[in-house]
């Protein structure tokens, strides 16, 4: 035996299909051999050559016509632009200005077809005006759709020797060998070959035909014993799997997932909040006036009138206007405004992820407490590839009565490396209206380079105080979707939204390197 | 945050140093909290950080910043002179644009360039501190064709003369109506009965602030060295603060300043006084204090040195408290953790010391949180692919195409109408998925966990956690869905019924309402073909929604 490997079915079908007929053509087998389809014929008959069961003893060259992109676009449209021109002309002379009104086909393509028309003879023009000249039922383009769309449209492809002279002419002269995509037509050459079955082959079938070999194993040869005496047929190993698809965790979600169980493994309790907020928990308790350059209509949304969110209880709501107006009972003077009671109640969509740790600094927490949450925050943008509607940000907070400025900075660093996955970092200077001092940490991220790693700092004692808390605060903040767009690969944000399955499908994630956005 | 557009070499030249080079500058930038935004050739794009400091918005500020830091304080507007001249104020403007201030430069002969950097100057306050010139805006005029005192009056909106860039006279109303600046910044003028002009001795319309100069005496040209200097806004403080902040960067410039006495009239709410006013923010901390938030022992020589460094017009200490008094300039400096801060960037934060926090703290998840976890897991264990949605959509997405039952809570400034409400239901998103995604392989086992926004009859909104779950295929139907809730409740101890409904997303007689351990907690059915076909989905689908808390058990 010259292969290991036994008959496939294909195989052994397709030799005794030769085994009848001698020799054959490869269109002829497609056709005639009974083998499931094209595919499987091409399959099996290259085994065969390979193996030495069959040989070619000829081979003739062939020219397969197939549809181009065009060509496609006028079998969906039902019609080519030179028939459509024909038909509106048909009704009597019009001009080109007028048909390009059709939207059926593009005024380049209107154009193009009454190029040809006039080429042909079909129509003339005398001045603006177009009008047919000869009759459109006997034209060429009439019979391109009978000859060619119409079996193309249920074959796939047809023998360039079945067309007629000059439907033949006109298909070659629409099959550039360059730009096929624009092209109508596109010609394929195939061989054809005479294929015949060698003494080798015919031995082979013999010995297939007195061997019981076992394809799928199943659950009656298991159950009569019949594998006993039977001979496995042996499987190709070397093909390609083929692809499944799976259940699957959102990738950005997955990233999310995995900040979440740093942050629960570094002593951190999660918080949680609601997307809309009063503008109180939002901006008034963070010590940020009302006057503030991020609070304004176009920076923020608000919902609609009548829709609220349940107020904080009247002495906080005291207080905190109190900081506002003359820095009462915080050790400052304040932003020395009128502060609006009825402001601070007006419903909004959360814009910054602070907003979870004023809740939870005004509901007695832990000291030493460490809290941090993922906040999904909205900010008012025009969506495109770097920005979306809303965005992930996590913030963290720690509390204790010797936390400074130091602590700050040490957190900082912990944060950049186990977080953001930070080879290196740097602390600036920042400003935010809710802590002083103030710092913004930057980050060499392994992919990025240097990048804002979020910002930081003191919360104020005008935030604390109100809020009932004694003890220094930490907070720090960072938005998370630029990182999670490269450790998914991506160059559009609103990919991280995608509705389509497919684009989701091929972002592939590894959780184990999801922070740094690099294979360890 | 505040950008600028500056010449390095007047940055440098007025800082007192040379060029250092695009890293060392970025590493002095933080000084004044600000970045390198972009730079070629001699311009220079920076971002300012603070938006409390108006005075570092200008190339001015930002120099004055990095000279004092390596040469010490300076004096600003010391030793003024009498005001020599009055500004005289309308009490009708009192409902219009009450405050003005105003005070003379003479000596400096700005080139062509130092005029942008002035005129820079005066726009980006307006623009930024000055909220689009509403609560101040400034002008500038050459002093020598004004004769005082000047009066800021009320006029009436047929007063005329010829506006800056225009060749003809022409009322304060058609300035407002026909000029591109004057319809931009008409709104802040919007129902006044008299509009403000200036105007001087003469009874010469120097300008309409905050809208336009006079042709003739609002011009400034390259080498006017003698120049008036007006501010006139709504607040009585961001007024002032222009003001000062523009006579300190003349008076850098090399030009004297000469104050103005501004008259109000009785019962006015502006004071009677002289312009520009020296600001003199007193700060008071201890040592004690700044060890307690720096973390660090510093003597009182170190912060004395400190705040020196960052231009303080005065710092003593007594015992323990630290004294500081903040340049005219500043106004920033509303609590003593402020001047703490300053001395923090004066010694530079790489001089601090990181350190841990040592206490023990236990994390935890949210409970929520938790319950998502495993009931995500089980949804991916059943086959199915979770998908992430924006949580803003459009009512036509909520209520036109899919039916929902409720209206969603809506945004009364939206940016677009595709995001123009809060979604209230999940299945929106998920129709959307299918609709995109006839092209990807079938079958489509989607779901999402995530938070929407739901409103009490009371108008009171609150955020749910939903779990929702879609089928699609050629032969999806309602037994493919109402398996996975079996899936899931099985998986969580809990018991299972529903309850027929009527609900227009789901086909009529194959809809319920999903009842966890007796509770109503979603629904489920067979999408309506009305629903598919409105979304473009041509091929069947089934789908349940529930309140993931009821799935807890």
């Amino acid at each position: 035996m010259t292969d290991e490997r036994d008959l496939h079915p294909l195989e052994k079908a397709l030799l005794a299909h030769l085994e009848v007929n001698g020799r054959s053509t490869d269109r002829r087998m497609i056709e005639e051999s009974g083998l499931p389809d094209e595919g499987s014929y091409r399959r099996a008959v290259e085994w065969l050559l390979s193996r030495g069961l069959v040989r070619e003893l000829a081979r003739e060259e062939r020219e397969l016509l197939q549809l181009g992109p065009l060509g496609l676009s006028n079998l969906e449209a039902g019609m080519t632009p030179e028939m459509a021109m024909m038909r509106h002309l048909s009704s009597g002379p019009s001009t080109l200005q007028e048909i390009q009104e059709d939207d059926t086909f593009d005024r380049g393509r209107w154009g193009s077809a009454f190029g040809a028309l006039t080429r042909s003879g079909t129509v003339s023009r005398e001045g603006d005006s177009i009008r047919l000249t000869a009759d459109p039922s006997h034209s060429v383009f009439q019979d391109i759709w009978e000859t060619v769309y119409v079996p193309l449209s249920e074959k796939g492809s047809i023998d360039m020797s079945d067309l007629s002279g000059d439907v033949e002419e006109l298909v070659r002269e629409r099959s550039p060998r360059r730009g096929r995509g624009r092209a109508e037509f596109v010609i394929v050459s195939v061989a054809d070959r005479t294929i015949e079955i060698t003494g080798e082959g015919l031995d082979a079938l013999s010995r297939a035909r007195s061997t019981v070999t076992i394809g799928a194993i199943t659950p009656s040869i298991l159950a009569d014993g019949s594998w006993r005496d039977a001979k496995f047929r042996r499987y190709s190993l070397d093909i390609p799997p083929s692809q499944i698809h799976t259940g699957r965790l959102h990738p950005y979600r997955q990233f999310l997932d995995t900040v979440r169980k740093r942050f629960i493994a570094l002593g951190f309790s999660e918080m949680r909040g609601s997307i809309a907020e009063n503008e109180f928990w939002n901006n008034d308790a963070l010590f940020m006036p009302q006057f503030h350059p991020a609070r304004d209509i176009h920076d923020v949304y608000y919902l609609e009138a009548g829709a609220g969110v349940p107020p904080p209880n009247e002495a906080l709501q005291a207080r905190v206007a109190a900081a506002h107006r003359d820095g009462s009972g915080t050790g400052g003077r304040g932003w020395g405004y009128d502060f609006s009671r009825s402001r601070s109640l007006q419903a909004i969509m959360r814009s910054q992820g602070t907003a979870l740790s004023a809740r939870t600094l005004a509901s007695d927490p832990d000291v030493p407490g460490k809290y941090f949450g993922i906040a999904r925050c909205f900010r008012y943008d025009q969506v495109d590839s770097t920005h979306l509607p809303d965005f992930f940000q996590v913030e963290g907070i720690v509390l204790g009565e010797d936390i400074n400025l130091r602590h700050l900075m040490g957190l900082l660093a912990l944060f950049a490396e186990e977080i953001a996955g930070a080879e290196d970092y740097k602390f600036l200077p920042g400003y935010f209206p809710f802590t002083e001092p103030s710092v913004e940490m930057h980050i060499l991220h392994p992919a990025l380079g240097w990048v804002e790693g979020g910002g930081a700092g003191l919360f104020r004692p005008e935030v604390c105080l109100p809020l009932g808390v004694e003890v220094p605060v930490i907070a720090w903040g960072l938005g998370l979707d630029r990182m999670a767009m490269l450790a998914m690969g991506l160059d559009d944000i609103r990919d991280l939204v995608t509705p389509d399955l497919a684009r989701l499908r091929s972002i592939r994630v590894r959780p184990d390197s999801l922070l740094t956005g690099k294979g360890e | 945050m505040p950008k600028i557009e500056v010449s390095r070499e007047d940055l440098f030249r007025m800082a007192g140093m040379d060029d250092p080079g695009d890293d060392e500058l970025a590493a002095m930038l933080s000084l004044v909290k600000g970045e390198v935004d972009s730079s070629g050739g001699d311009r220079l794009k920076l971002e300012l950080n603070d938006t409390n400091r108006p005075d570092l918005w200008c190339v001015e500020g930002v120099a004055r910043a990095l000279r004092c830091y390596s040469s010490g304080p300076e004096e600003h507007l010391a030793r003024l002179p009498q005001p020599a001249a009055e500004m005289i104020v309308d009490g009708a403007l009192e409902q219009v644009r009450p405050f003005v201030a105003a005070f003379t430069a003479c000596g400096w002969a700005p080139d062509r360039s130092g005029l942008e950097a002035l005129i820079d100057v005066q726009e980006k306050l307006a623009a930024s501190f000055g909220r689009n010139r509403t609560t101040a805006g400034a002008g500038f005029y050459r002093l020598d064709e004004i004769e005082f005192p000047v009066r800021y009056r009320a006029a009436e909106p047929d007063v005329s003369f010829v506006p800056l860039g225009e060749d003809k006279e022409m009322t304060l109303s058609e300035i407002l109506g026909e000029t591109e600046t004057g319809r931009t910044y008409a709104h802040i003028l919007e129902g006044a009965e008299y509009y403000p002009v200036l105007q001087d001795a003469r009874g010469a319309v120097l300008s309409f602030p905050p809208i336009l100069n006079s042709q003739t005496t609002g011009r400034v040209r390259p080498g006017d060295s003698r120049l008036f200097c007006e501010v006139t806004g709504t607040d009585w403080e961001t007024v002032q603060l222009t003001a000062t902040i523009l006579a300190c960067n003349l008076e850098d410039r090399g030009s004297s300043i000469a104050p103005l006495r501004v008259v109000y009239p009785d019962g006015h709410s502006g004071e009677t006084g002289g312009c520009p006013v020296i600001f003199a923010d007193s700060m008071e901390t201890t040592l004690g204090r700044i060890r307690s938030v720096l973390g660090t022992d510093l003597s009182a020589s170190r912060v004395v040195e400190a705040l020196r460094a960052m231009d303080y017009a005065s710092v003593r200490v007594e015992g323990t408290t630290v004294l500081g008094v903040l340049p005219p300039y500043r106004r920033d400096g509303i609590h003593q953790v402020d001047m703490i801060e300053d001395i923090a960037i004066s010694l530079g934060l790489g001089s601090f010391q990181p350190l841990l926090p040592e206490s023990f703290t236990r994390g935890r998840s949210a409970p929520v949180e938790e319950l998502a976890d495993s009931v995500r897991l089980l949804m991916v264990g059943a086959g199915f692919e979770e998908v992430l949605r924006p949580v803003l959509t459009s009512m036509e997405k909520v209520l036109d195409m899919t039916g929902t039952p409720e209206p969603p809570v809506a945004i009364s400034n939206p940016m677009t109408r595709e995001y123009g409400v809060v979604r209230n239901s999940l299945l929106p998103g998920l129709l959307e998925v299918e609709s995109a995604s006839a092209h990807a392989s079938y079958p489509h086992r989607t779901f999402e966990s995530g938070e929407v926004l739901t409103a009490a009859g009371d108008g009171s909104c609150a955020t749910e956690v939903m779990i929702a779950c879609l089928v699609c295929g050629n032969d999806a139907d309602f037994g493919d869905v109402h398996s996975v809730l079996g899936h899931l409740c099985r998986s969580r101890d809990i018991e299972l019924s529903l309850t027929p409904v009527e609900d227009p997303r789901f086909v009529p007689g194959r809809a319920a309402a999903v009842m966890l351990d007796g509770c109503v907690s979603g629904t489920v059915g067979e999408v309506h073909p009305a629903v598919l076909e409105a979304w473009g989905i041509a091929r069947p689908a089934s789908a349940f929604e529930l309140r993931l808390d009821c799935l807890k058990g």
